[in-house]
């Protein structure tokens, strides 16, 4: 797994690539937490580069995403690879995130 | 078959495994995808609640391919719990009140045709099939 943060005025895009899964949540939570702690209230996370997740993963997703709705804040989600998609598809999760096909739709919201 | 010890690290030697039964069996990559989650939700379960002591545990997985039926054992000798008895997810909650967790077994279910469990000689048996006529 690999982690990229870009912040700019307004916003912040997370980039993650690779898997992540039990034996990565950990650090994926860690890395996650430190841009909701640094206030910022529109977080763009960009999956394009995400092949793989299991239920450790969409756990993370699901906090990062209530720790945002506390703060009134944004958690939006970008370029989901199908497999991926199926997965929030079949766990209820498609109808919770903003879910967005690319990141200028993303940026535009 | 493939033999892992009751640790998380293992489910990387687990997805490789994967990687290298779907060459040679020829199976699409959204399968593999699949069949990997459903093992990486199986297996931490297992090695996340079903031991109590600090001891190395061996678990068991058996794959067939039956014409196109596809079917994965899993035995381990943790305690006796039944996974198919768990009752899903409501899926429909708004995100305040959805719980963070629970969707291991449920994903499990949804993924596989049928889900299966056995309790023979201390050991639990998950037998998970699934079509994979595509």
């Amino acid at each position: 797994m690999k982690i990229q943060v870009e912040a700019t005025d307004g916003y912040t895009i997370v980039s993650v690539d690779g898997r992540v899964d039990a034996t990565n949540a950990n650090e994926f939570e860690k890395s996650m937490m430190k841009v909701v702690e640094e206030g910022c209230t529109k977080i763009i996370l960009d999956c394009s580069g995400l092949n793989y997740i299991s239920s450790s993963g969409l756990r993370i997703f699901l906090i990062v995403l209530k720790k945002m709705m506390a703060i009134k804040g944004q958690f939006i989600l970008c370029n989901l690879q199908p497999e991926i998609k199926e997965i929030f598809d079949i766990s209820g999760l498609s109808s919770i995130f903003p879910i967005y096909t690319n990141k200028e739709a993303a940026l535009a919201t | 078959m493939l033999q892992v010890n009751n640790q998380v690290d293992e489910l990387t030697r687990v997805a490789g495994f994967l990687e290298e039964l779907g060459e040679e069996w020829g199976l699409a990559m959204p399968l593999i995808f699949s069949l990997n989650l459903v093992l990486e939700e199986a297996l931490t379960n297992i090695i996340s609640y079903g031991y109590d002591d600090e001891s190395m545990h061996t678990i068991k997985i058996y794959f067939r391919k039956n014409g196109e039926v596809l079917s994965i054992s899993i035995i381990d000798d943790g305690h006796e719990y039944d996974p198919t008895l768990r009752s899903d997810p409501d899926i429909t909650l708004s995100a305040e009140e959805r719980p963070v967790g629970g969707l291991g077994i449920f994903l499990i279910k949804k993924v596989m045709d049928n889900v299966e469990y056995q309790r023979k000689e201390n050991q639990n048996y998950l037998i998970l099939t699934k079509n994979i006529k595509s």
